[in-house]
């Protein structure tokens, strides 16, 4: 699975999740709808996104997804055509959602994210851990190996149904 | 090998280890409020045969936007609803409900050593109970709901002692503040926080609640406090008064990633200036002069400003952080004969708590004093309702977050402990409780 598109680069800290979707949007009972309010929390988010209209890979500093457990914030990205994030840090919640729903959540060395948010177009090969900015040469990162199923094929919730019969099991005998 | 408090609930009810440093864990109880539960419910609805893995393992609440505000409020409300009934899952709807992590333990439903996941970052909170407590996304709580499990990465364990005791004017909201910013806004990543120390011993359930909310603001998987008599003596006053757990604690050699040491008698009263929690500083100081410029620039403040000349256009007493009765009487004994001169909302943060509040009078020290008296939600804290704050003005709050635009599109927030707020909503301004009381004594 390769991600390719240009970048958005967002050259801060702690975007959290309040940014990336407001909490008055948060008033579906399905997960569409997000995209167009894509990051309306961020006090210049309009004003990057029309910067960078086709963009479809975040670049972004430490501590990306901070804050509120809204998975809506992962929805909102997709629904505005990301596929990907690249950062030196996510924070927990975040990451698992980007995992669970088929956003890349790339971590890099903070030097490393900088030079990116440089660069225009980002290829992400999901199946071999490396990324190529602009063509260049190949830069690995790593990614969790049990989530990283749940990127490339889906089915978080048919992982977590197949262990049913081992939970019970393991439950019984507690 | 020596483990620590943490250790010892992972380690029993990890189910098996998985890839990648992964387990699955066994989840004692999912709590579900009506924002995050729908599309996941809907999901096992549609796709697995609307099979919950132990409907008694979960327990629901209307607790967001209590009641619904609007069309689409009121359908997420209904979903949760609807589900709840369907599925026999105890159900808190409004006029009985309270905001999750409220509700959850004064109704008894965690006991120590428990692990426990709500689709809300505040649930940490539960860890004060001695709870493995944590926030988790919409497809993650729907997965625990479905197969009874998580799927987790095992945190590091970082041991913060609290020495000493706290100075009278200090509370547990001073304290969990200046935790984060002596760890860091993102110093807990991939950490447990495990409290401990005199200062944590000597606070009460509902202040060790405070302590354990904002972990999750240092970035943290959690807070954890061991149970003690403390934790007993709340348990057995609670409707359920679940008996039969153990109180784990943590070897006395145990070893931790990180441990950390704070001199509780040093702690001040805090209020923060920037965008994040961390961002705070002691009431009687300034805006630090290295603070960070694209913060002071969202808050419109400069630096070496004192704190207590920044003037507030509204006051917010609630939330999951500091809306319980000794929250409200703290609030209330600042209010008490006075009058608040910005518009105030103080919001209980649950039913039960209101009607305790009631039964003291504090209702009517709160509506004497000029303020709005509500029932219980989780309100303006997330610029969901009742209260949301307008662009470009500000709020001092017993909440959690300063984010932007956290209570309201360009709105800005300082977070503080409620006697803190009570003063501030008094005097028009930042204000600790002393000036109110001082302003009495002061000839006219």
């Amino acid at each position: 699975m390769i991600v390719e598109g240009t970048i958005l680069p967002i050259p801060r800290a702690n975007i959290d999740t309040d940014q990336i979707i407001p909490a008055h949007y948060l008033t579906r009972i399905d997960t569409d709808g997000m995209g167009e309010h894509l990051f309306e929390g961020m006090p210049d988010g309009a004003k990057l996104l029309a910067l960078h209209p086709d963009a479809s890979i975040v670049v972004a500093g430490e501590n990306f997804g901070c804050g509120s457990s809204r998975e809506h914030a992962a929805w909102a990205l997709l629904g505005r055509g990301f596929k990907a994030v690249i950062a030196p840090s996510f924070a927990r919640i975040f990451h698992e959602n980007a995992y669970n729903n088929g956003v890349v959540p790339v971590i890099l060395p903070p030097e490393t994210v900088d030079e990116l948010m440089g660069a225009r177009t980002i290829a992400i090969d999901v199946d071999g851990e490396t990324l190529r900015a602009d063509g260049g040469e190949p830069i690995s990162f790593e990614l969790d190996p049990l989530r990283k199923q749940f990127v490339l094929g889906g089915g978080f919730l048919n992982y977590l149904n197949a262990k049913i019969p081992a939970v019970r099991a393991w439950e019984a005998a507690r | 090998m020596p483990r620590s408090l943490f250790d010892k609930i992972w380690d029993a009810h990890v189910i098996e280890e998985l890839p990648g440093g992964n387990a699955l864990v066994f989840v004692d109880l999912v709590v579900a409020h009506e924002i995050t539960t729908p599309p996941g419910a809907l999901a096992i609805e549609k796709d697995f045969g609307d099979k919950l893995y132990e409907p008694d393992r979960i327990v629901a609440m209307i607790d967001h936007v209590a009641p619904a505000k609007d069309a689409a409020t009121a359908i997420q409300a209904q979903t949760v609803r609807t589900w709840a009934k369907r599925q026999n899952i105890r159900f808190h709807d409004i006029g009985n409900n309270g905001i999750c992590h409220v509700l959850v333990p004064e109704r008894g439903y965690v006991t120590p050593g428990m692990t426990v996941c709500c689709g809300d970052s505040h649930t940490c909170t539960l860890g004060a109970l001695g709870a493995f407590a944590l926030g988790i996304g919409t497809t993650a709580q729907a997965g625990a709901m479905l197969a009874g499990c998580l799927i987790l990465q095992r945190p590091k364990v970082m041991r913060i002692e609290i020495t000493g005791e706290l100075p009278p004017d200090a509370t547990a909201k001073d304290l969990t503040l200046s935790v984060i910013a002596t760890i860091g806004f993102r110093g807990g990543t991939g950490y447990v926080l495990e409290y401990t120390g005199s200062a944590v011993r000597a606070l009460n359930m509902e202040q060790r609640m405070t302590l354990c909310n904002m972990a999750i603001e240092a970035g943290a998987t959690t807070g954890i406090i061991a149970a003690d008599e403390t934790t007993a003596a709340y348990l057995a006053a609670t409707p359920a008064a679940p008996a039969g757990w153990a109180a784990l604690q943590a070897d006395p050699d145990a070893q931790y990633a990180a441990t950390v040491t704070i001199d509780g008698s040093a702690i001040r009263p805090v209020v923060s200036w920037g965008t994040n929690p961390g961002e705070n500083s002691p009431i009687d100081g300034f805006v630090p002069l290295d603070a960070d410029a694209e913060s002071l620039a969202y808050m419109d403040l400069k630096p070496g400003q004192p704190l207590k000349s920044i003037a507030v256009d509204q006051a917010f007493i609630g939330s999951c952080t500091n809306s319980r009765i000794g929250d409200l009487r703290a609030a209330a004994a600042v209010l008490r004969g006075q009058h608040v001169s910005v518009p105030t909302i103080i919001t209980p943060g649950s039913q039960a708590v209101r009607r305790q509040a009631e039964r003291e009078g504090l209702h009517d020290i709160f509506q004497d004093a000029g303020a709005l008296w509500t029932h219980s939600s989780c309100g303006p804290c997330l610029g969901m309702s009742m209260g949301v704050i307008a662009a470009g003005t500000r709020v001092v709050s017993s909440s959690n977050r300063n984010f932007p635009g956290r209570m309201g599109d360009g709105g800005r927030v300082h977070l503080a402990a409620p006697a803190v707020v009570a003063a501030s909503a008094i005097l028009g301004r930042i204000a600790a409780p002393a000036e109110v009381a001082q302003r009495e004594l002061a000839p006219v």
